[in-house]
């Protein structure tokens, strides 16, 4: 290590990003045997989900309303889109129980926790702003039904949900941008602290 | 191509007391927890192996 390693910054954040993830953690090659379990299939699948979710969404937002609605390739990638947040959640609701069940905060692995928690809360906002981002009556009487719920919430001078603007910009970059950077942490963190094991069932387990 | 389902009628609902739900969320939600127990109570490939 330099002096000039010293001084800098990135080094000084290299060695702060090696100390916390060495290679060994960030990508391992092996994991517990517990894991060999169908229910720690869960949260890979929603990450699959989720790349297919992004991947349908920016071809959707590259061509826009009148083909996603008036063209037999838009009515796939709508589809898809659908379809990509729907298993999206049903796998999230599975991985979620999952990880409830087995306590999954124990071992020091609060953040982990908190980190998935909170991404499932984020989510539901960024597929609901998509409801009424589809430009057409389906998204004006759902935008018109949820408004009357913002102001009875008293936040509807914030979320306008007939602005379509808004509701397009949040759906498409703002909460989006929040579910990714959150699931990286959240991966992150499972990669440091490890897969939580499961409970034993008598003091003889190790 | 005709649909595989027809959905050009008004969705089903159940209800009881307070409890009001459509019918394809009722059974998506039926579908996440025969799911769940699935995959707790499935072997899994390979599995035995690895312990």
């Amino acid at each position: 290590m330099s002096a000039y390693d010293e001084r800098s910054w990135t080094g000084r954040v290299r060695r702060r990003a090696v100390a916390a993830l060495p290679p060994e953690k960030l990508l391992p090659d092996e994991q517990p045997a517990y894991v060999a379990s169908w229910i720690y299939v869960f949260g890979v699948l929603s990450l699959a989900s989720l790349a297919v979710l992004i991947g349908s969404g920016t071809i959707l937002a590259l061509k826009g309303p009148g083909w996603w609605h008036f063209t037999g390739a838009g009515h796939f990638f709508n589809s898809i889109h659908l379809w990509a947040v729907e298993l999206f959640f049903f796998c999230m609701v599975v991985h979620l129980w999952g990880k409830y069940w087995m306590a999954a905060w124990r071992g020091g692995r609060a953040r982990v926790w908190m980190t998935g928690a909170v991404v499932f809360l984020v989510a539901i906002p960024c597929a609901l702003t998509g409801y009424v981002s589809q430009q057409n009556f389906d998204a004006q009487w759902i935008s018109t039904q949820a408004k009357d719920a913002m102001n009875s919430a008293g936040i509807g001078a914030f979320f306008n949900l007939l602005n379509f603007g808004q509701m397009y910009s949040y759906h498409v970059f703002l909460l989006p941008l929040a579910v990714v950077a959150l699931v990286v942490a959240h991966v992150l963190l499972v990669r440091r602290h490890g897969v939580v094991p499961p409970f034993r069932v008598s003091e003889d387990d190790s | 191509m005709a649909a595989v389902f027809d959905l050009n009628h008004h969705a089903s609902y159940v209800h009881w007391h307070f409890f009001q739900m459509s019918v394809s969320n009722l059974l998506v939600i039926v579908a996440m927890i025969v799911v769940f127990a699935v995959a707790i109570l499935a072997p899994f490939p390979g599995g035995k192996r690895k312990s």
